[in-house]
Parts: structure tokens; sequence; C-alpha cells
């Protein structure tokens, strides 16, 4: 049987996420005898295969364009995705901007902290465009499976991994692995 | 009332006529879902999350308020049902910031039960935008809007329990904020920190500050006990974390005051800063040095056995417990006759054949008279039960030389002078409730006798256990300077006893009991260490005369030992039958 193939990535995220997911330690190693990860952003592989892959990761809110277009690029190359933390279900912290607004919580950040000299808000067009709003991936591209959790921990990963490598789409996560913080 | 059948999820029920869809179930063991309810306060059918599917009606029917009917046939999670709850927690978790990770109540929320219970992992709605003020105004709690939910649990606690009307709602819809009295910071406001609210908020919108962030309300014990730091003693449930006490919280079905607590008893019962005394202390050379408790035990058992009774001095806190007490008795009063036994606090003057009533009969009166007390400011629960009973139409006459918390709730403020009228009002009453308190004069007491058929009295004592401390001969005289020996059982009085230091004859030998380092404890020749109110069981009698019982719920701190335990072994060292002496009594888990 071909293993699977899965891909993460992240959006505007803590990296709390990832660190959660190589939290499963060794039960890693066991996943990866049926599952490839084709690209990750603590790989040197970042992108996920035009080819697709079968589950799509995604952690963190999304805060601006670019954010944004990394969810539909993963959308549109994963048969399930699912949508991984608080950030990525609800906004979670990064939603926390939409109280000052992003005009704000820019000038705060770039010109106005106590040890800026001369400051200057990044407007290089590399460089995505921040949103009017913070929201979770679910407001941006369609999500299949729902892991919320500040982390989720490295159980509730390696429960999902293993129910959708088993063919179960876990819609609802039982009590075990279902927390918001 | 008359029995009822329903049925609920095709189960049949009996319940009784008036009672409500949620009482039905809860009596037939089945489970729904509530938010706002509360068993203590006035359901109001609020938050919509108990919202049920009855038979024949065109809606869904909050199970809170609903009342059954016979035949009546409810299903409470059926498809509708969930569905209109999952959507009652959507907007609910949508509309201000309910993300759990930074929230101290975490594993205790009832919004978060709710949404794991309807695996509630997303929502439809877009992400909170708008912000809310915190107000830490108030000493001891504080209340975060953006945690809150709008349930009115809060308000209801203020308005029904302590009967204070602080907290109301303002606007309408989602702008709808909490608001006390005329939309002050709390800190400011009518309120009396006595923090029923902070027990009844089912979110992290109200929270205790000493304890906030200390532990996962998942992770924590909480152990039942009674509150002694005034004379009504009532129930208290204390919350602990791996053996440290966290906070103070309401003990529902706990006694003398089912569940209410002021800010005395919840708050400042834990903010004690005073240096605690680890061990027995002798005075050698003019200083204080550590001696084992064998020593200092017979030093006080020779000290005060080989004095001469009249200058011989007893003077005790009434914090202590009946066994401690019971035992000064027999050691100082029965043994020694000591020439001074005195107590810390003055008594409230017996009116004979008076009908003592309990707290809880005060809300079933048509006229409460307040005679030389202050309950607001010393026994802050009993002027909830009185406002309370204001509330519910009892007219409230006070007697006071000058106004108190309590006036502005009176009917009539009368000055002692008008006695008289105080007393005719009681008399046109139906059923009159009586507090006086140790300011009333012998002139007052007179007149109230005049009530002895009429009216049920409560005497608000000063102090704790005050009752048995003055029946048990410990306040006949206290004369410091009269004493060349001196027992002073202190226990954890803040500065009751620190003049008798400076009163006290320079040679006399002044042995101290006590929790806390204090000018009394420098001046002291030999000092007990004593366990304090939470480290130490034993029971008291309170001011209705009921016999309440505390529980150690933490082990005592350092050498120091139960009030009864140094008063038992000292009698033992004095050959006094030391009559029985309960062990400590098992810890009482709820």
């Amino acid at each position: 049987m071909p293993k699977v193939l899965i891909a993460t990535d992240w959006l505007a995220a803590c990296a709390g996420c990832h660190m959660s997911l190589l939290d499963m330690d060794e039960r890693l190693v066991e996943l990866l005898h049926h599952v490839t990860i084709t690209s990750s952003p603590v790989t040197d592989l970042k992108v996920p295969p035009e080819t697709g892959v079968t589950v799509g990761v995604l952690t963190g809110a999304v805060s601006n364009t670019h954010n944004a277009e990394v969810a539909k690029r993963m959308r549109s190359r994963c048969q399930y995705l699912v949508a991984v933390g608080d950030c990525a279900t609800f906004g979670g912290i990064v939603a926390a901007r939409n109280l000052c607004g992003t005009e704000a919580a820019l000038r705060r950040a770039y010109l106005e902290t106590e040890s800026t000299v001369g400051g200057l808000i990044p407007d290089s067009p590399e460089l995505g465009r921040p949103l009017a709003l913070v929201t979770g991936v679910p407001e941006v591209v369609p999500v299949d499976v729902f892991l919320p959790g500040c982390p989720p921990r490295a159980d509730d990963f390696y429960f999902v991994f293993s129910e959708l490598l088993a063919g179960r789409i876990p819609v609802v996560l039982p009590p075990e692995h279902f927390r918001y913080d | 009332m008359s029995a009822v059948f329903i049925s609920i999820n095709g189960q049949k029920v009996s319940a009784r006529a008036g009672w409500t869809i949620l009482r039905a179930a809860q009596a037939a063991g089945i489970d729904i879902p509530t938010l706002c309810h509360h068993p203590a306060l006035a359901p109001i059918g609020a938050c919509r999350v108990c919202l049920v599917e009855v038979t024949g009606q065109r809606t869904l029917q909050p199970a809170c308020t609903f009342p059954v009917a016979d035949r009546m046939e409810i299903q409470t999670e059926s498809p509708k049902v969930v569905s209109a709850r999952k959507f009652v927690l959507e907007l609910l978790f949508s509309e201000r910031n309910h993300f759990c990770m930074a929230c101290e109540m975490s594993g205790g929320c009832e919004l978060q039960s709710l949404g794991y219970r309807y695996g509630l992992d997303h929502w439809m709605y877009p992400t909170y935008t708008q912000k809310f003020q915190v107000d830490a105004s108030p000493p001891y709690h504080l209340l975060d809007h953006n945690r809150c939910v709008l349930c009115r649990r809060c308000v209801r606690a203020c308005a029904e329990l302590a009967a204070n009307h602080t907290l109301d709602l303002r606007q309408r819809g989602a702008h709808t904020l909490l608001c006390a009295d005329m939309d002050v910071p709390l800190g400011e406001s009518s309120c009396t920190s006595c923090g029923t609210c902070v027990n009844v908020c089912p979110t992290g919108a109200l929270i205790d500050k000493r304890s906030a962030f200390m532990a996962a309300p998942n992770q924590v014990e909480r152990v039942a006990t009674i509150c002694t730091q005034c004379s009504l003693g009532c129930g208290v449930s204390v919350v602990m974390h791996r053996g440290h006490v966290l906070r103070l919280e309401s003990l529902w079905d706990g006694p003398v005051s089912g569940g209410l607590l002021c800010k005395r008893g919840r708050f400042e019962a834990l903010a004690d800063s005073r240096r605690r005394i680890l061990e027995p202390l002798l005075k050698e050379k003019g200083r204080m040095v550590p001696v084992g408790w064998e020593k200092a035990l017979a030093e006080a058992a020779r000290r005060v056995g080989r004095e001469d009774a009249a200058s011989l001095g007893v003077f005790t806190t009434t914090r202590l417990t009946n066994e401690a007490l019971g035992l000064l008795n027999r050691i100082f009063v029965q043994r020694l006759k000591a020439g001074q036994c005195g107590m810390g606090n003055s008594l409230v003057p017996a009116i004979p054949g008076a009908a003592c009533a309990k707290m809880a009969d005060v809300l079933e009166s048509d006229l409460v008279l307040v005679v030389g007390a202050d309950p607001a400011r010393e026994q802050p629960v009993a002027s909830f039960f009185i406002k309370r009973a204001v509330d519910k139409g009892a007219r409230l006459v006070t007697v006071e030389r000058e106004a108190s918390d309590l006036s502005m709730f009176a009917d009539a403020c009368l000055p002692p002078g008008e006695m008289g009228i105080a007393v005719d009002l009681a008399q046109a009453a139906a059923k009159p409730v009586v507090f006086y308190g140790a300011a009333a004069q012998k002139r007052e007491i007179e007149a109230l006798r005049e009530l002895q058929a009429k009216a049920a009295f409560i005497p608000l004592q000063p102090g704790v256990n005050t009752f048995t401390a003055a029946a048990l001969g410990l306040n006949a005289a206290m004369d410091p300077a009269a004493c060349r020996t001196l027992f002073v059982a202190a226990g954890d009085e803040n500065g009751t006893f620190d003049a008798i230091a400076a009163q006290a004859d320079p040679k006399a030998f002044v042995i101290v009991q006590a929790c806390h380092e204090s000018p009394l404890t420098a001046r002291a020749d030999l000092v007990l260490p004593m366990a304090s109110w939470l480290e130490r069981s034993g029971t008291f009698t309170n001011t209705e005369g009921t016999l309440l019982r505390a529980h150690a719920v933490v082990p005592p701190s350092g050498q120091s030992r139960s009030d009864w335990d140094i008063l038992g072994r000292v009698a033992e060292k004095l050959g006094v039958d030391a009559g029985v002496v309960k062990k400590e009594t098992p810890v009482c888990r709820i």
C-alpha cells in the first residue's frame, strides 16, 4: 500500500502547534511507516507538491494576504484540510489585533515601541499586506477537520492522524482530545 | 402540591405541579445543560442553553423557567434542541473574548464545558473585534467584561443574596454591559466586596485576584469548614491546590448563612500578612530563645501553678474553640481561681426568657429592629439577611447613636432616646425580629424586655466565641497591672491585647499563646505558637447559640499546635483533669 502524503504549513502562527506535532516523538517514526511528509515549515521542502497530497495541515490565523494565499494553495492541493490550533480554528491570540485595528498595531510595533529610533512600517512588495481583520482558516477556505487547542497536545495530533489513516474523519473530537487551552 | 406525570425523552417521570422542567429532570437524574441558572438564584431563562422541546409548544422552551404540566412530553437532546443549543453557544462564544488559553477559569468554566459537550470546534460568526474594559478597582476581585456572557448571575446574587443591589446591566443587545450603581468603577461603588458575584460567575469575568492563575480550576480540591471571623460562623469552602489554600468560597449547603460570606470571611481572612510564630520561645538573659515544647509547657505550668490566685491573670481572645475555652476555665477559673479573668471583647447583655431566633427566621419577619449593633460592619452577613427581609417587605427600624451602612435601608433611624417608639412599632408588627448588640445601653435592654413575648431575638455578639467564653466565666475582670503572672491566649487577634504589653507590671511573667508576632509577643517571657484558624479543628457556639464544627484543612505552620492541644498539655502538667478533648476530626472533603 503506498504511503499517504501529508503536507503542513503555517500562517500567522507562533510555531507552537508544529512543536507539539514534533512532540509525538518516537510515534513520528511509527507514523512514517505509513505516511510521507512531503513538505512543512520545519523541513527543507516548504511548499506542498502541485501533484497534491491527501492530508493538508494548517496552523495559525489568517492575518495578511500571504497567509490567505498559503491557505488557498494548501486547500487546492490537499484532499482533507485539518485546521490545527486555536488560531487556525477561531483566530486565537492573533485575533487580539482586531481589538486595536491593523493600523494601530503596525504603528505600535514598528514606530512607537520605546526602543525604536527612526522606525519604518515594512511595505516591500514581496511581503503580504496585512488584512483589516484577523480570522481563522474557515473564513477563507473550507475546512474538513478542526483540532483546537493552544497548542493541541501531541496525543491529539496522533489521534487525528490515526483516525485519518484508518479512513475515518474525526468530525467531532472525543472529549479527551478536545481542548480550547 | 399535587403530583403530575410527564415524560422526558420517553421516560415516565413524576413531578410536582409548580416545578420547572429543569427541576423535574434533575429529580429524575436527567441532565439538562444550563448556564445562567444557579441553584441559589431565581431562574430567569436568560441564556437559552437549557432549551427543550415540549410537545404542543410552538417553539423551544427554557427548562429552567417552564413549569411542568400533567402528561407533558419533553425532549432534552433531540436534533432540534441540540442544533438550537449549538446556535446559542456559537453566539455566546463569538460575542466577546472567549479564548480559553489565557483565561484563569479554563478548566472550570461552564461556557467552556458546554463548548466541549456540544463539540463546538469552530463557529460561523466573525471573530470578536470589540474591546471592553477590565475593572480591577475592587480590592480583592476584578471584573473583565471581555469574558462576560451577560447571564446575570452576579446581578441576581447581588440583589437576591447580598441584597445590596450594586450590580445591574446597562444598554441593550450586543452593547449590554454589567455596571455598578450609576456606572461607576466597582471599587468606588456601593459594593461591599462580599464576593458572592465572583462565586457564582460561570466564566472568568469575575475572578478572585489573590488566587488568579495559581491553579487550574479542575486541579483544586475543596474542604468544608466554618468561618471564624465573627460570631456568626458561616459555612465556608476552602479551595486548595496541593496543600496550599487558594481562596475561600461559598458553602451553599453550609450552616448559618447557606453560602453567604462577607468581605472579611471571603477575602480578608486570607489577606493576613503578619509573621507567624513557628516555635516556642522562652526569654533567657533578656533574649527570646527557641525551646522545645516540653520545656515551654513545663515552664508555663510551673509559673501559673505557683502564682497566688489574686495576682494570676488569664486574658483570652474569644476566637478560641469551645474545647480551648473549656480548658482555660478548668485550669484558671476552677483550679487556680485566678483573680483576673478577662476576654478580648465585650458581651451583649442577656435578655432572660427571650426567644432566640436563627438567621433564616429574619426572612419571615415583617419588622426588623436593630438596637446598639452595627451588623453591616461587625457581622456583615447578618446585614445581608436584614436587607433581604427589607426587600421582601419587612420594615427596618434602627436605634443607633450615629448612622451606619444599614441606615440607608432603614424605614426609621431613631436615636437611643426614642427607644419607646421603636418598641411600639415592634409591638404593632406581626412577627418582629430584634437584633441587639453590645452597644445597647441598660435602658434600651430594659425597653426590649417589653417585647419578650412578642419578638424573636438575635444577640449580635462582638468577637467570635463570646457566648462560650462568657458562659465559662472568662469575662470577670481584666486589669493586667494587678497581675504578677499573666497568661494571654491571644490567638490570631490583631491588636486587641497589644496594650497589655505596656500595662503589665514590668516584673510580671507574661505567657502569650499566639499565632502571630505582635508588640505583646515582643514583651512576653514565654511564647507558645498557636495554629491558625485553618490549621485547627474544634467547635464553636455562635451568636445564635448554634454549635458549629470547624475542621483543620492544612497542617499547622512550624511547630505550632491547636489552641486546645496546648492548653490540654498545660492542664496535664498541672494535674488538672483536661476532660475529653477530641482528637483532630477528619477533614470534610466536598
